[in-house]
């Protein structure tokens, strides 16, 4: 577990391949949008660091169910690491929506529904990070992970639901009707591949944090049983 | 089941007497909220019809902000004197501990709720009685609490606890905010309830939801 | 009056890498009152907690009459009767109305008269309305004790219950534990008041790095003998080490 592992290595690489294969195809392939310019092109990321940052609150929900049936530490550390990367996609998506709005709508901010629920997600995923830092006690902090990230994932689609219901400004890329932003097949293919290229992107950073976190428990471990060792059995704090 | 309903009695009525008695939490939100209310007047100088449509916000939001002091404190005889403990030996059925503490969380909004109402109406010479505000409100209550209960819950056991009510909180409540604020506005304006539909669905969805889940998770929060 | 074993099996408890408990075996019989002696933080506290269903352990278990004492129904729990560092009292009720108040949860009918005849047994003056917030900490630690027998528990887990008494509340809580003991309850306890607890504990256990180092009953054992004891099996290994 805690060697190195082959298959996380080619996947690393792999990744990293992929990144600069999409990168290329946002920059050469995807042709220019007809009304937005080039700035559209940031569009590609947005979108697939938004479904990230999605991803990433299912996989601590499920985390965090895991956990509260199994007890297993992994299924913490799965869950921590799991919002601690959500929380970056989910800020990369935000800033460059705005970066997308500010040309088109002359805005930085619009209440608009995914926005505005990416954000309150984000608000969410801040509080699990302050909840966990408040708690001394291993153990009840994976409880209370668990529960909130629950709690949290569950309130997601009904924050959707009711700012949908107050307002829309955000561009409809598949609905039929008015469509803000033109789409051709080379379009959805770079989208396609973007969206897959980041959720390699996450599983693998996800997978080396999960690592990261699973060693630094076992070494503080390590030392905890030699200063036992050392002090000859004394008194526990 | 007579058992569980006479247990959740108890305890209501425990927590109310304890409240009853020591007034601590209630004058401090009724000075919050009045306090909050007078506040608000500065903030907006504006014509009285612009001002009539910004009143479901206001009360919503001194709402949701003076019923934290309520919630912070719902738990801290519980977690003070250990009483949690005491109840785990007592009450076999953990989940009813939450339903009362949801329940006197509840009826602390409800007064929160009656409270503002004339306050407001009173400083802001702005007739509010419409029974259909009051369905508004309650529904809103009901997902405060409901919310409100589980997390507090949770932040009492904390190092930070009042501290983080607030931001634990409020992300979730986003909904029933929206719910409330758009449909209360909605009604003083004198629309028809069932044009509102929309918004009280969501209300119910989300209460049901939320109060489900923190019956099914509660236990978690106070076993060790 | 059905026979109750309390067993502690291999019992470990940790808090992330610091180890309270270590593969702790102990077992109780009914009719004996055990007094746990241990050094500040060696796990006294935990141990009891573990032992009501309280807390639960990161391994081992806890058997109650033989079967694992589940630790999601309470039922079992009201077997138990608890007096911890925390009252467990509700501040602004008054101490008939705290008692009424866990006799309602535990669904023991509390009449008028067995609730002044409970108060008179911990010394409390039962027609005092005044509420708990009023009382002295010997007050408070009268009422716990009258509060932990309510459900007539087959169990009592007392953990530094001579806090706060004065020396006529500690004669009147050893008077207590021996009629309990009487009836066949099970008794641990933990303190630090040795000359008291001389004279009710019928053995000794002492907890040292997380395990119970040696049981041993109370034989006619002079305050010198037992203090002797606890400081050579609480501390060896410390006193070896250092040169």
């Amino acid at each position: 577990m805690l060697s190195k592992n082959k298959l996380l290595d080619i996947l690393t690489i792999l990744t990293v391949v992929l990144f600069f294969g999409v990168f290329a195809m946002v920059l050469f392939y995807a042709p220019i949008e007809v009304n937005m310019g080039l700035v559209q092109k940031v569009f590609y990321f947005h979108m697939a660091s938004a479904w990230i940052g999605m991803l990433a609150f299912l996989v601590a929900a499920v985390a965090g169910v895991l956990y509260l049936v199994r007890r297993n530490p992994r299924s913490d550390y799965l869950g921590a690491s799991s919002v601690e990367i959500g929380l970056v996609f989910t800020a990369v998506a935000n800033f460059s929506g705005m970066i997308w709005a500010k040309p088109i709508w002359n805005t930085w901010w619009t209440w608009d529904p995914r926005l505005t629920t990416m954000t309150i997600m984000a608000f969410t995923y801040i509080a699990y990070l302050l909840l966990r830092r408040a708690m001394d006690d291993p153990a009840r902090r994976a409880q209370f992970g668990a529960i909130y990230a629950i709690v949290g994932f569950a309130t997601v689609p009904l924050t959707f639901f009711s700012s949908r219901l107050m307002r829309t400004i955000h561009p409809t890329i598949f609905g039929s009707g008015e469509t803000d932003m033109a789409m051709n097949a080379p379009m959805y293919q770079t989208m396609a591949a973007a969206v897959v290229m980041f959720t390699l992107l996450f599983a693998v950073i996800l997978w080396h944090r999960v690592r990261l976190m699973a060693a630094r428990q076992h070494l503080a471990g390590l030392q905890a049983a030699r200063d036992e060792a050392f002090d000859g059995g004394g008194q526990h704090a | 089941m007579k058992n569980s309903l006479k247990t959740i009695r108890v305890l209501v009525w425990k927590d109310l007497v304890q409240e009853w008695r020591s007034k601590d939490m209630l004058t401090a939100m009724f000075s919050f909220a009045v306090l909050s209310l007078f506040i608000f007047n500065y903030a907006m100088e504006l014509d009285p019809a612009s001002r009539a449509d910004l009143a479901a916000g206001i009360i919503w939001v001194v709402i949701v902000f003076a019923g934290t002091l309520g919630l912070n404190r719902s738990f801290t005889a519980e977690q003070d004197q250990g009483a949690f403990d005491a109840l785990m030996m007592a009450v076999p059925d953990l989940s009813l501990i939450y339903f009362a503490k949801f329940i006197t969380n509840f009826l602390v909004m409800v007064f929160l709720t009656l409270l503002v109402i004339p306050i407001y109406s009173l400083l802001y010479n702005q007739a509010l009685f419409a029974p259909a505000l009051g369905l508004v409100l309650l529904l809103g209550a009901w997902g405060y609490s409901a919310a409100g209960t589980l997390i507090a819950s949770m932040t009492v056991q904390t190092r930070m606890r009042d501290l983080l009510l607030p931001i634990l909180l409020f992300p979730l409540l986003m909904p029933v905010n929206m719910a409330v604020v758009k449909a209360a506005s909605a009604v003083l304006a004198g629309v028809a309830l069932a044009d509102v539909s929309g918004w009280l669905n969501l209300l119910v969805v989300y209460n049901v939801i939320m109060t489900t889940i923190s019956i099914m998770v509660f236990a978690y929060v106070i076993q060790e | 009056m059905p026979e109750a074993n309390l067993q502690a099996r291999a019992v470990s408890k940790r808090y992330g890498t610091q180890r309270v408990l270590d593969q702790l075996d102990l077992s109780l019989s009914p009719g004996q009152t055990v007094c746990l002696l241990g050094p500040n933080g060696a796990g006294k506290t935990t141990l009891l907690r573990v032992l009501a269903g309280l807390l639960r352990p990161t391994a081992g278990e806890i058997r109650l009459d033989g079967a694992p004492l589940d630790f999601t129904h309470s039922a079992a729990r009201r077997q138990f009767g608890l007096v911890m560092h925390q009252t467990y009292l509700y501040e602004q009720l008054s101490g008939p109305e705290n008692l009424r108040f866990y006799a309602n949860l535990y669904q023991v009918d509390l009449s008028e008269g067995s609730l002044q005849a409970l108060l008179r047994r911990v010394g409390l003056n039962p027609t005092r309305p005044t509420p708990v917030r009023a009382y002295s900490r010997g007050m408070k630690q009268r009422l716990t004790i009258a509060r932990a027998l309510l459900p007539s528990p087959r169990i009592l887990l007392l953990d530094e219950p001579y806090t706060g008494l004065d020396m006529q509340g500690c004669q009147l809580l050893n008077e207590l534990l021996q009629q309990e003991r009487a009836q066949g309850r099970i008794i641990l306890a933990t303190t630090h008041e040795l000359s008291y607890v001389l004279q009710v504990a019928t053995h000794f256990a002492v907890l040292a790095r997380g395990r119970i180092a040696e049981l041993f009953p109370n034989d006619e054992l002079s305050l010198d003998a037992l203090q002797s004891r606890y400081q050579q099996l609480a501390q060896p290994v410390k006193a070896e080490a250092r040169p």
